[in-house]
């Protein structure tokens, strides 16, 4: 108790003064910020700049780090067929279940879309189950749900067919892991449907009156209209699948021989189980170019196919 | 410039402001008259204050409860003591270890295991026993051959084995000829080919095999030395032995006697439904003096052991591998041995835990404990007498090879499913464990 009382005054009168201050109109800001912005420092843009330079060390996290120079780098591009194999993979993963997602999503967002009595009701239950979709909960019932002797394949057994390991075989799945994600659509799935919603009625109007088919008006209306909201997607889910990690490590562990081994999982497994961070940084220095490499191809190519209302439909 | 320092003012304030918040909570805990002390939030003021250890280890549920119960024991006798455990299987166990071990969380006490303390021990991670006084209750010998650099990481709290356990009432209905104390690897391979011929369809004598281990049995059994020696500076695996052993498994894959690779992959040992034996798919299965009695819980009465196959200069190994270590972050490192002490010396310890982690190193325990002794304690038992014959020393893994181990796994697991032809994984596994070799030799 004394020793606040003691420190208490003295805060007290800089307090005062500091916001009292003329140009101190800031600081009343930054400290309203502050528990983000030092969250901010010392959690996220600190261990970047700190992984900036373990990158160039071997560091085991338990003894000092090594300057290294670049050979970590070169290490990765030249002898390590572990990264070519993961990059295989995530490759893959990405160029499948990307575009599997967003059109699953958005046909479901469109279904929802509909004039029905009690869609509210329908919307909340399909949402519903991706409140959990990206947990370990739902990883672990995937692995239950394929594996061997799993529910999936009991099922199967019911008309005689009789399943694989589709988890446990390197020919399905990775498969397996794509369908996990494509069904984890609800986020995606809102916002398709929120973009959907801000599409104005009476272009549909207007194209039925002109007698424009229903693929027509999902063509010439729909699409363009909701080429924003589908480039927004587009991008948050490449960058998304490229981080892919839970279920790679929950449900597969990478295998079975390197078939899931997905680019997050080997940086994992570098890090965290063999005890190779400066490696591991520098993995996770290619993966931030990666995808920004990817993001800004993204960008560049959108001007070709994103529609913005508030252009006046000029492409750019 | 001056906005900049006003910025820094600003985050200095809040500091400080941080700081009040923290010793107003420190005082408010303590009682008022000591007010010298309250910013230290009455840590130091009284010493025989309870202590919580932490402690971790893993294993099948059984043992959890038995250790449950073993420390429910030891705090009725040290009130001041109390404990928060955490408990998981092998496999988590040791994915869980490596980020603890890398954030300075190791808990006060854990579980360490022969084919893991070298890593954490060169590490730094682990403190040195040696001082914890044990005479007449484990010889010196034993203590001696199990330090490490001249130091003690760990208390050896069992004798282990191991083995391979097998489905006697099966084998025993289906005619087939029980494996035999001290059998060879040829009539290992010779009881597989046998049994498929008898077994049912969708049943297999044998479990395919893709560690490390398993090989390392048969190239040490016939002399030709560890795979990993001089504390992972040398690397040494015998391409003949090699070729002629996955040969074996590979004619076993085709003629199904081991069973298909997407199985294979999905077995989890004690698992009711994915054990490969208690799921009833395969006849045999590894086994420990630690761990067979949990496999003898999911198939009662039909478990029986035999040691690991011998070649000329024996097979397998007999000794202790599960050890009680200390963490070097360990706030009660005192406390933490006190508890090791108790744990392998005193009797009600022993009675309590059991056989759950083999045969308690201290013989007064186990003489007092054999009477009480169930089937399938007495099978562990049985386990180690079985092996200790011809038993070979326990070859683990030196520190830094874990990658190494991994990727064995993953290539001969690309063997299994025919993608890779065994000569290329004789390549590659030599030119990766070569490689770390080279890198540990160099680094003296």
């Amino acid at each position: 108790m004394k020793a606040e009382a003691v420190i208490k005054p003295a805060v007290k009168q800089r307090m005062k003064k500091k916001l009292k201050g003329t140009n101190d109109n800031n600081l009343a800001g930054y400290l309203f910020i502050s528990p983000w912005l030092l969250g901010f420092l010392l959690l996220t843009a600190w261990p970047i700049i700190q992984s900036f330079y373990l990158s160039f060390t071997e560091y085991s996290l338990l003894e000092a780090p090594v300057w290294t120079g670049t050979q970590n780098y070169v290490n990765i591009f030249t002898n390590d067929s572990d990264f070519r194999t993961s990059l295989k993979v995530t490759f893959t993963f990405v160029l499948f279940s990307v575009p599997l997602k967003l059109f699953f999503s958005l046909m479901v967002a469109m279904l929802l879309n509909k004039n029905l009595k009690g869609i509210n009701f329908y919307r909340t239950a399909i949402y519903f189950p991706s409140l959990i979709g990206g947990s370990i909960a739902v990883a672990a019932l995937w692995r239950n749900m394929f594996n061997l002797n799993g529910y999936f394949n009991q099922v199967l057994a019911w008309f005689g067919i009789e399943g694989i390991g589709w988890i446990t075989n390197p020919h399905t799945s990775l498969g397996t892991l794509i369908l996990l994600n494509t069904w984890q659509f609800g986020s995606t799935m809102v916002i398709f449907l929120a973009g959907l919603k801000q599409i104005p009625a009476e272009l549909y109007e207007s194209a039925s009156v002109d007698g424009a088919s229903r693929l027509r008006k999902f063509v010439h209306i729909t699409l363009p209209m909701l080429s924003p909201v589908m480039f927004f997607n587009l991008v948050l889910g490449i960058i998304g699948s490229f981080q892919m990690f839970t279920s790679a490590f929950i449900i597969t562990q990478g295998g079975p021989i390197n078939s899931t081994y997905m680019y997050a999982l080997f940086l994992y497994e570098k890090a965290f189980k063999h005890y190779q961070m400066g490696y591991a940084s520098a993995l996770a220095w290619i993966l931030l170019v990666i995808v920004a490499l990817m993001t800004a191809i993204n960008f560049f190519v959108s001007r070709y196919w994103v529609f913005y209302e508030t252009d006046g439909g000029k492409q750019r | 410039m001056k906005q900049k320092t006003g910025w820094v003012k600003g985050l200095s304030l809040l500091m400080l402001a941080a700081t009040m918040v923290l010793t107003a909570c420190g005082s408010g805990g303590s009682s008022d008259s000591d007010s010298n002390t309250s910013t230290d939030s009455g840590s130091g003021g009284d010493s025989k204050a309870s202590v919580k250890l932490k402690i971790m280890w893993q294993g099948p549920d059984t043992r959890h409860q038995a250790m449950l119960k073993t420390q429910e024991l030891y705090t009725s006798k040290n009130p001041s003591i109390t404990f928060s455990p955490e408990y998981m299987a092998w496999d988590d166990y040791w994915k869980k270890l490596p980020t603890l071990a890398a954030s300075h969380s190791l808990p006060d006490v854990l579980h360490m295991d022969g084919a893991y303390i070298h890593e954490y021990a060169t590490r730094g991670t682990l403190e040195d026993l040696s001082d914890i006084d044990l005479t007449g209750v484990i010889d010196d010998k034993t203590l001696e051959n199990l330090k490490i650099d001249g130091k003690l990481y760990g208390i050896p709290i069992s004798r282990n084995a191991q083995g391979i356990a097998f489905n006697k009432e099966a084998l025993e209905a289906a005619g087939i000829e029980l494996p035999k104390k001290d059998w060879t690897w040829d009539e290992y391979f010779d009881f597989a080919r046998n049994a498929r011929a008898k077994l049912p369809d969708g049943v297999y004598p044998i479990n395919d095999s893709d560690t490390w281990d398993f090989y390392q049995y048969y190239q040490t059994s016939y002399g030709k030395g560890p795979i990993i020696q001089d504390d992972g500076k040398k690397f040494n695996l015998d391409k003949e032995l090699f070729m002629k052993f996955y040969g074996i498994f590979d004619e076993f894959r085709k003629s199904k006697i081991v069973p298909p690779a997407d199985m294979v992959s999905s077995f989890k040992e004690n698992d009711p439904q994915a054990d490969p034996m208690a799921s009833g798919k395969v006849m045999t299965r590894s086994a420990t003096v630690g761990s067979v009695g949990a496999l003898e819980q999911l198939m009662p009465g039909k478990v029986d052991v035999v040691n690991i196959p011998v070649g000329p200069e024996g097979g397998g190994w007999a000794q202790p591998t599960i050890f009680l270590s200390v963490s070097t972050d360990s706030k009660h490192k005192e406390e933490a041995k006190a508890f090791i002490k108790w744990f392998v010396t005193e009797k009600e310890a022993g009675l309590t835990y059991g056989m759950n982690f083999g045969i308690p190193i201290y013989d007064d325990i186990y003489e007092a404990l054999e009477p009480t002794l169930a089937p399938k304690d007495k099978l562990g038992n049985k386990l180690y007498d079985t092996a200790k014959d011809k038993a070979l020393p326990f070859y683990p893994a030196a520190a830094g090879w874990t990658e190494w181990v991994d990727n064995y796994k993953k290539t001969i697991d690309a063997v299994m499913f025919g993608q890779k032809s065994i000569e290329a994984a004789y390549n590659e596994i030599s030119k990766a464990g070569n490689a770390i070799a080279e890198k540990q030799s160099s680094k003296g």
